[in-house]
């Protein structure tokens, strides 16, 4: 179905409750509305199953505007329809859709906790990002509230109570746990071995990166994103360049967009290796974690040797890309490709055959195919469930148009499917690596490219190695981004492990945990806050600049 | 004299600890290198357990003081006691007596026994989630684990380990019950909780099982009793099953073959939940076992 009956669908679909629309780009569809409809033009969009929930964005319009916009990301295939709501800047309120979409859950929370908007049917109010004892009433993202100063006010929290909770016997895992290399916190209740109950806390490594973006200029940006994640920095910075080329009207040459894709590819080959390993070190196989760590080197070298970084390799500029892959390079690269591939073989065969280890990866944390798509999981551990959603194939972007992948699905929808996929998306961008590199096109590296960008939104999807990553970018017209808004893939896979967890094996909680190939620093995104003896110390980001300088004229 | 010597340094004591450590290392330096590490150096073990004793040892408020300090030493001499009874290095048993088998076997359990009551008696939850699955360990390994060691004091006619031993002078119990030497070598991962059967120590799911509120001496303590129940166990599964233990090169020899098995074994295997550990062991240990033992009592009635 082409992009614009797609899109003439969702219309149709909505024109009952839509009280105007707009389609600012061929492939997007914004729809306004007033906050009571939004029930049911969500639940229009999902009688017809049409896409899924991909982000939920706040927009605070300003205090002269005094209006604030909740936008509601609807993608399928390329066509992005955006349910806009207007609400007033305090006490403004939605109705809640997490009845209909599992994921909005989350979204919803962080409305709530970054804008002030009240969510109506929200079962769990308490923060899930901010921190314990954050000032009540003070939203960060609201463009007249100052985060760096409430953050001084933040009290001491309440401590995590320990023991048992009513006749509940709980076990918490993090915020230091040996199962978790980030902080998260999580609380199962158990029955013995079997897990009851679940609850998530996040925001323990929140850096408030969306708020700092609105303060810094478009070039500042792309190496302030490339921070979120340290696993997969490239996705997030091309998904940001991305998304503000097509705010400016630039576009990257060719022969910039395809090694934007090397790099992307070699990114997802590294992350699936350290996520083999440690998913096998949570289960419990410890060999396959030190083998699969050890061949993930490889591709860690060639990475350092095309941008001369193992991670936050800062290859993309606004417009292009900064390094070029030489006739040299590209031989390294194959001859390194042809070690992991030989080693991913071995992989694949150890995932599929090995009997003590599907004993505990077949048939554990089962999703169905509609299930997936009704909890709006993403990336690897939705195409493990049949779900066919990839970015990269769905809506290509940069290089893909021109070096398309396969998508790799299975049906099983267990552990043991999302090693198999993960393993074959490995052959999959090893594949298109090699073709990119015998069919390099020739050109300029970047373009010239605007300090000021003319107003208005563009909306960036980029698959990352765990799934699709969501940008939504608002300009002014100036340097300055008016608003970015990061929606990251970890943050839509968190409701699946909380539904699974519950009837589960305490065993098989730490593999669960680890089959969305969770990240924390993704999610999470605030200013250093440590606890020193006495109270809790906040650092702004001016005093975080001092204290760096004064460490490095030491 | 004698006696004292025996208890301090050789078989027991002294000796039993360094020998303990050595294999340690070599199990670990074993392991590494199939993990493709470098592993630690020589005396990485004995580096361990001194920091160990001279760290502080924290006791939780919530547990019994005196039985919080009781149980290492008390799992530590359960292992010392039951390796005056066993051929080490190849020489006779020290105070071998008629029966010493059966009560080797106990002394071999206490640690495990320890270890649960420890998780209990600490009241955090890792250790008590830690001590249900040590117990239930238990439970499952040591019936099929018993009887795969008495089955060659069965053949033997005799329950003194020293008997068993000069019965087998010139052939390997291991060649006729080739199951129950398995099922003894199995058992004793079990009882090491070595993966793949680490279930009740799993460091993803409940940090470090019973023992995660112990910190120095205590830990110490119960890590050097494993250690020498290592050694202990092997020894046993030697002597009963791998024809005797006649001198110290022989008890080299064998006890290395069968730390190369635990080791590589350790190494191929994904940790079982528990509920799988309690399968395996009654579903299939115990009635391999139990077939064994028909046969050898028909065996038995048909010579006699």
């Amino acid at each position: 179905m082409s992009t614009e009956t797609t899109l003439q669908q969702a219309e149709q679909l909505l024109a009952g409750v839509a009280k105007g629309t707009a389609k600012p780009e061929a492939n997007r569809l914004d729809v306004n509305l007033e906050g009571g409809d939004l029930v049911a033009a969500a639940s229009a969009l999902s009688k017809a199953r049409w896409g899924y929930l991909s982000a939920l964005t706040g927009v605070d319009l300003g205090p002269e505007a005094d209006a604030l916009e909740a936008l509601y990301h609807f993608c399928e295939e390329d066509a992005v329809t955006t349910l806009r709501v207007k609400l007033p800047r305090h006490g403004g309120a939605v109705p809640s859709i997490s009845d209909l979409y599992a994921n909005a859950l989350f979204f919803e929370r962080e409305l709530h906790e970054m804008f002030g908007v009240t969510v109506n049917g929200l079962a769990d109010t308490s923060y899930l990002f901010l921190p314990d004892g954050w000032p009540e009433g003070v939203y960060p993202l609201l463009k007249d509230v100052d985060p760096y100063a409430a953050a001084q006010k933040v009290t001491g929290g309440e401590e995590p109570e320990m023991g048992r909770k009513g006749d509940k016997f709980i076990v918490p895992v993090g915020p230091q746990h040996p199962a978790l290399k980030e902080p998260g916190h999580f609380e199962f209740s158990v029955d013995g071995e079997l897990v009851t109950g679940a609850s998530a806390r996040l925001g323990y490594v929140h850096r408030g990166i969306e708020r700092a973006c609105q303060q810094q200029n478009y070039v500042q940006n792309l190496y302030l994103v490339e921070r979120v994640c340290g696993i997969c920095s490239h996705s997030h910075a091309t998904a940001y360049t991305n998304g503000v080329e097509k705010l400016a009207k630039v576009e990257a040459p060719p022969r910039a967009q395809a090694i934007r894709e090397v790099i992307a590819c070699l990114e997802r080959i590294h992350s699936h290796l350290l996520w083999l390993g440690v998913a096998s070190h949570e289960a419990g196989f410890e060999t396959l974690f030190m083998y699969s760590w050890r061949d993930r080197e490889v591709t860690m070298d060639l990475l350092e040797s095309i941008t001369g970084n193992r991670v936050n390799y800062s290859a993309n500029v606004l417009g292009g890309v900064k390094f070029d892959i030489s006739p040299a390079q590209a031989d390294a690269i194959r001859r390194g490709l042809d070690k992991t591939e030989e080693r991913a073989r071995h992989y694949l065969n150890v995932v599929t055959t090995d009997s003590s280890f599907l004993a505990r990866a077949q048939g554990i944390g089962v999703t169905s195919t509609a299930e997936a798509e009704t909890l709006g999981i993403l990336g690897p551990t939705a195409r493990a469930a049949g779900v066919a959603r990839d970015v990269r194939v769905n809506a290509p972007y940069g290089g893909y148009k021109q070096f398309p992948v396969k998508i790799v699905v299975d049906q099983a929808g267990d552990l043991a499917a999302r090693f198999k996929v993960r393993v074959e998306e490995i052959f999959e961008s090893s594949a298109v690596i090699r073709t990119i590199l015998d069919h390099m096109p020739e050109g300029e590296l970047s373009v010239k490219f605007p300090r000021r960008i003319p107003p208005g939104e563009a909306i960036s999807r980029f698959e990352a190695p765990r799934g699709e990553l969501f940008y939504y970018i608002k300009s002014n017209g100036t340097d300055t981004p008016e608003r970015v808004k990061i929606r990251t893939p970890s943050i839509c896979n968190w409701i699946y492990v909380l539904k699974k967890a519950v009837g589960a094996q305490l065993a098989d909680v730490p593999p669960l945990l680890a089959s969305i190939d969770p990240c924390f620093s993704c999610n999470d995104r605030m200013v250093v806050i440590n606890r020193p003896r006495r109270g809790r110390q906040v650092l702004t980001w001016d005093e975080l600049r001092r204290h760096a300088n004064t460490l490095a004229r030491r | 004299m004698r006696a004292l010597v025996n208890l301090l340094f050789f078989p027991g004591g002294l000796f039993l600890i360094v020998l303990a450590l050595t294999y340690e290392f070599l199990d670990r330096k074993l392991i590494a290198r199939f993990q493709n590490r470098i592993g630690p150096r020589w005396y990485q073990t004995v580096a361990d357990i001194v920091k160990l004793l001279i760290k502080e040892e924290i006791t939780p408020a919530t547990a019994h003081p005196t039985l919080f300090g009781v149980l290492p030493v008390v799992a530590m001499s359960g292992v010392l006691t039951a390796a005056l009874y066993v051929p080490l290095l190849g020489f006779p048993s020290a105070f071998g007596f008629k029966g010493d088998l059966i009560v080797t076997l106990y002394l071999l359990s206490l640690i495990t026994m320890c270890i649960g009551v420890a998780g209990w008696n600490s009241t955090s939850r890792f250790t008590m989630v830690g001590a249900t699955r040590a117990f239930t360990q238990l439970f499952s390994y040591e019936a099929p684990f018993m009887l795969a060691l008495l089955g060659p004091a069965v053949v033997a006619g005799s329950w003194q380990i020293g008997e068993i031993v000069a019965f087998q002078q010139g052939r390997w119990v291991l060649l006729t019950q080739p199951f129950g030497f398995v099922v003894a070598i199995i058992g004793l991962m079990g009882k090491l909780e070595m993966p793949p059967f680490d279930a009740p120590k799993a460091k993803s799911e409940i940090v470090a099982g019973a023992l995660t509120e112990y910190s120095g001496r205590g830990l110490g303590f119960f890590h050097l009793a494993k250690e020498m129940e290592l050694v202990v166990g092997m020894t046993l599964i030697a002597a009963l099953y791998m024809g005797g233990i006649a001198n110290p090169l022989e008890f080299f020899i064998k006890t290395l073959i069968l730390l190369a098995i635990l080791a590589s074994l350790h190494c191929v295997l994904t940790r079982l939940r528990i509920d799988q550990t309690v399968g395996l062991w009654w579903r299939y240990g115990a009635v391999v076992v139990l077939l064994q033992w028909l046969v050898l009592i028909a065996w038995r009635g048909m010579v006699a």
